[in-house]
């Protein structure tokens, strides 16, 4: 080879080296390339079936003094089945915080319960064949996150906290080919987990020393590098990394003690006797939050589905979600970290039936269901659509959300809240269009931003 | 000339009906059990927890204390973390049933030996008794309760 021809290849090579793309770890050619809005999301599920006539159109008085401006007082039928909760801990209510779509849409699908939380945590509607038994057939935004997000983060900073068990462990990963566990959150269920039973078995572990504890690792790495199986491939659910899991047994052993504790239990002044589920919920979230600042953290409540049975109780456990919700905005603001830096997005998973059923509480209101679109008795009455109807609220820096804004009209959906999540932490180019979901190009959620 | 070939013809079958002597191997009488290869099954949440109770407790695993056990693991997502902590709880429990000492009559792979079938349902092999001993020997903060933490954590444990 000539010199010259030599330089001129060489130079080539130098060249080429230089703009070829990278493959990184995740797979991807190149880092994704969006900018994130913010380094946190918290995504509240206000779920159980809230229906928009007792919310933002405030039928029986405004039951969400914490997140809705106006509406008078609770009506006098119901009152006396209100009890008694603390001021507010915000100086105004959240609504002026953001953005409120007073009427956003669970548009498709069956209005069931598992239904909502898979449709808002994958970006895609589900249909009656959805099987409860196992993890969605779609990714979930914990996924997208932990693929995606670049650089790759860690199990820590993603967590699904769930007010009960039945199908809901389910939703930290899905069976979808090139996700799944390795890119799952950390899911937990506090009040089943912190709970005496919970206490029985789980709440007063052997403790070792250092020393014992690296004898102990040094003999199980020994023996599993015998073994041909890896229980960590998926079955043993997400896998977090071995200092990971010695912070999460510490976080485990703080909740228990926390428990064990009435004025932690009372942090927020309302009284055992009045604190439900729901607000225990997001009390625990509150820890994971202060302890982990997560950059993604999706929490829910459902304790309004009483409402089946007691209409008078839905109101009241409205009511206290709602005070929950401003407390968990409260400790998003407290936390160093996530203060400014943290858009909370609010959404029932889906509303409730306009006509009732057969049950009739004290208070003699009647029960309601949600049982749209199977309604026996639909005829097009857009009524009859009602469990469709839901509303969402959008908070955050006034640099990044739109503050005090309220959106009247029939305007966004439940699958816009997934590209919503990911384009607030930069990475929805990524995963634009991915799997079916709705391309952030085509959400009206953009209106909530700045 | 007849006597001859009689002699000759009875000489000859006593020779061809001789015994031979038998091939002996010196080696001592194997057991054979599974080996860890062949586990291919993972236990069921119900399976491991029954089973790591009966291994420690001797007894079987309560109505109740089964159902608690299995609303704890379902409540939260890293089953190993869960799972470590079941067993420390296990192991912390006076009612479990857990060697004094490291070794039998002064014999540290008797206690492995009974702990692989204790826990894994095979005889440890002959390497891993011989790791197990340097393990053992080198470090002083090996116990039979870490012992068993380890084995009871691990992957085969999980399999069967």
């Amino acid at each position: 080879m000539k010199r010259r021809d030599f330089l001129k290849k060489s130079s080539i090579a130098t060249v080429g080296a230089f703009a070829a793309p990278y493959l990184l770890p995740s797979g991807r050619l190149f880092a994704a390339t969006g900018m994130r809005r913010v380094n946190h999301v918290v995504f509240c599920l206000y779920a159980g079936g809230v229906r928009n006539l007792e919310s933002v159109h405030m039928n029986d008085g405004n039951l969400m003094r914490n997140m809705f401006n106006g509406g008078g007082g609770i009506s006098a039928d119901i009152a006396g089945g209100m009890e008694s909760l603390p001021v507010s801990p915000l100086a105004m209510p959240l609504q002026n915080y953001g953005t409120l779509f007073k009427e956003f849409r669970y548009a498709s699908g069956p209005t069931g319960h598992y239904n909502g939380h898979t449709v808002a945590l994958t970006g895609n509607y589900v249909d009656v064949d959805l099987n409860i038994r196992e993890h969605p057939s779609k990714p979930t935004i914990f996924e997208y996150y932990r693929k995606h997000n670049s650089p790759q983060q860690s199990a820590m900073n993603s967590w699904w906290i769930a007010n009960t068990l039945g199908p809901y462990p389910a939703l930290n990963y899905s069976k979808a080919s090139g996700y799944g566990a390795a890119y799952g959150a950390n899911f937990i269920a506090p009040t089943s987990l912190i709970s005496p039973q919970g206490f029985d078995v789980l709440g007063n572990p052997r403790n070792f020393s250092s020393s014992e504890q690296a004898a102990a690792n040094n003999m199980r790495q020994f023996v599993n590098g015998m073994f041909n199986h890896s229980y960590a491939d998926g079955s043993a659910g997400v896998v977090n990394t071995e200092a990971d899991s010695v912070l999460l047994q510490q976080f485990i052993s703080t909740l228990y003690s926390n428990a064990q504790n009435s004025s932690w239990l009372n942090a927020w002044g309302a009284g055992l006797q009045v604190m439900n589920n729901d607000m225990y919920n997001i009390l625990f979230a509150e820890e994971v939050i202060r302890t982990f600042k997560p950059e993604l953290l999706v929490v829910n409540m459902q304790d309004v589905d009483v409402c089946h049975f007691n209409f008078t109780s839905y109101a009241n456990n409205l009511r206290k979600a709602d005070f929950a919700v401003a407390q968990l905005w409260k400790t998003i603001q407290s936390t160093p970290g996530m203060a400014n830096d943290t858009v909370l997005i609010i959404a029932p998973e889906h509303g409730r039936n306009f006509q009732s059923n057969t049950s009739i509480d004290a208070f003699g209101r009647s029960a309601l269901d949600h049982t749209a679109p199977n309604d026996p008795n639909f005829s097009g009455d857009p009524n009859l659509t009602m469990a469709r109807d839901i509303f969402c609220m959008v908070v955050g820096p006034p640099s990044v959300v739109r503050q005090g804004q309220v959106i009247n009209t029939v305007s966004g959906e439940s699958t816009e809240i997934v590209p919503a999540i990911a384009e607030l932490l930069g990475f929805e180019t990524a995963i634009s269009g991915r799997f079916g979901m709705k391309p952030w190009t085509s959400c009206d959620l953009q209106a909530a931003f700045v | 000339m007849k006597r001859a070939i009689l002699y000759v013809f009875v000489m000859s079958l006593l020779i061809s009906c001789s015994t031979k002597k038998e091939v002996e191997y010196e080696v001592d009488p194997v057991a054979v059990a599974a080996s860890g290869g062949d586990k291919n099954n993972q236990k069921s949440t119900t399976e491991f927890i029954s089973i790591a109770y009966a291994d420690l407790f001797n007894t079987e695993i309560s109505q109740t204390r089964l159902v608690n056990l299995s609303i704890a693991y379902s409540s939260f997502g890293d089953l190993r973390v869960i799972e470590d902590r079941i067993i420390r709880n296990f192991l912390n429990d006076t009612n479990a049933v857990i060697p004094a000492s490291i070794s039998v009559s002064g014999d540290t792979s008797v206690f492995i030996s009974n702990s692989y079938k204790k826990f894994f349902n095979r005889e440890a092999t002959a390497f891993e008794k011989y790791q197990w001993l340097q393990l053992i020997r080198s470090n002083p903060s090996t116990s039979p309760l870490t012992v068993y933490y380890s084995l009871m954590t691990s992957d085969e444990y999980r399999f069967y």
